[in-house]
């Protein structure tokens, strides 16, 4: 399994640095990602899947330099986004779920995409349009076209915010089966429980990287100290 | 959401989009060929029957669809009552109306990407010259997509407008607001374009 390496990779934008350059190995199984809003917690999940290139430093899977490489980042990292809308491209779910597959040179990417669906008991999927799905049910589109693909790592940005609570248990539950190697950002603690690795993002650095038992109780104390005038709502 | 393929299942859907869009060329050139009012009604009466085929739910899917066509059947007969040309007026609306009515058809039966696959094999001679096809065939996908989306959005905007105003309709107020609004989509469905592998011609069909 290839490992997530980022040498002194940081992000900025213009004068603003959102990500100090960071120098991390991830190899965990599950490794989970917490922090507060604006702690540049999407930006390192958008460094990780390749979507945007470090304005310093590297970020490589497995050697790859995903950025640069897009057809080994391909096979290397696939990426959840927040909502699913804004990674949803095609007006048929059989169409998008073929649509990575075929980015990636499948011959048989239609067979390959079908078998996708059905692999999750949505077959009759195939034909149905994306905008009939329901919201969980799109978030499911979603991870079905994201591993289709088999990226050896799942990125996932707050996967399942808004969901109610049996469709975020049933897909955690799906989730906890995947082969996949994961990195999770999540306001749901409880989520990250189990995890190997749990890392705390503050302001664009790491503040704490440890067993998720640790990491979570820190993190926990230290938000429930927060005052009001330190919040998110000041400035 | 919109969407123009019927997910009533027809008999049309089986038949080969290659031969659908074939078929729709010569039909709609024998519009243009026929002059006669009582030809023209026996061709609109053609396709009505074959709206009728699958069933009436699909044919009120289908009614439905050609909607905006009756706005412009109206304008051209408010025309040609104007002019005194009623017999000249009554065939070019009913042209227009087969027309339009079978091309919907094509439209609602026919899958994007089999659609997608014709235009694919019809643009074969511009990859041989070097010409990159694929973007073209993103696109047609990318609109039918995100027309619905894009207004939906603009429904959204509509509603939080009139949510702090005493207006009901917002007009042109939201236009910027809309416009923005598209170019942060336009800039996430980048993103997701480059998460699965971006505009590279991909595996040949």
């Amino acid at each position: 399994m290839s490992e997530i390496r980022l040498d002194g990779a940081g992000y900025g934008v213009a004068e603003r640095e959102i990500l100090r350059p960071l120098t991390l190995s991830l190899r965990e199984r599950r490794i989970g990602i917490v922090g507060r809003n604006g702690s540049g917690k999407s930006t390192l999940a958008r460094l990780l899947a390749g979507l945007i290139a470090p304005t310093q430093g590297a970020v490589k899977v497995g050697g790859d330099d995903i950025y640069a490489d897009r057809k080994a980042a391909l096979a290397r990292v696939g990426i959840l986004f927040q909502n699913p809308d804004h990674q949803i491209i095609f007006p048929t779910c059989g169409e998008e779920v073929t649509f990575g597959l075929a980015q990636q040179g499948r011959r048989d990417a239609e067979a390959a995409a079908r078998a996708a669906l059905k692999s999750f008991g949505k077959a009759h999927w195939w034909d149905r349009p994306v905008g009939s799905l329901s919201g969980g049910q799109r978030h499911l589109l979603c991870l079905v076209a994201v591993l289709a693909m088999a990226p050896e790592w799942l990125i996932l940005d707050e996967p399942f915010a808004g969901l109610d609570i049996p469709t975020t248990r049933a897909l955690h539950g799906r989730l906890a089966k995947l082969e996949q190697r994961v990195v999770m950002i999540s306001h749901d603690l409880a989520a990250l429980e189990g995890f190997d690795r749990v890392i705390w993002i503050e302001g664009g650095a790491v503040a704490a990287d440890g067993p998720a038992g640790e990491v979570l109780a820190a993190f926990r104390a230290a938000m429930e100290g927060v005052g009001d005038d330190h919040t998110d709502l000041a400035g | 959401m919109i969407t123009l393929t019927s997910p009533v299942e027809t008999v049309f859907h089986r038949v080969p989009a290659g031969v659908k869009l074939g078929l729709l060329c010569v039909a709609t050139t024998g519009l243009f060929l026929l002059g006669s009012l009582a030809g023209q009604l026996a061709a609109l009466g053609l396709v009505a029957a074959l709206y009728a085929l699958p069933g009436a739910r699909f044919a009120r899917a289908g009614l439905a669809a050609l909607r905006p066509v009756a706005l412009f059947a109206a304008l051209i007969a408010v025309w040609h009552l104007a002019t005194g040309t009623v017999a000249e007026g009554a065939v070019i609306v009913l042209r227009l109306v087969s027309a339009v009515a079978l091309a919907n058809l094509v439209t609602m039966t026919t899958r994007l990407s089999d659609m997608l696959a014709v235009l694919h094999g019809l643009t074969a001679p511009l990859r041989r010259l070097g010409l990159r096809t694929r973007p073209l065939e993103l696109a047609i996908s990318l609109v039918i997509r995100f027309i619905p989306v894009l207004s939906a959005k603009g429904a959204a905007l509509a509603e939080s407008y009139r949510a702090r105003s005493p207006r009901r309709r917002p007009g042109w107020r939201i236009a910027a607001p809309l416009a923005g609004v598209a170019l942060d989509d336009a800039e996430r469905v980048a993103e997701a374009l480059r998460a699965r592998g971006g505009l590279s011609e991909g595996a040949k069909r």
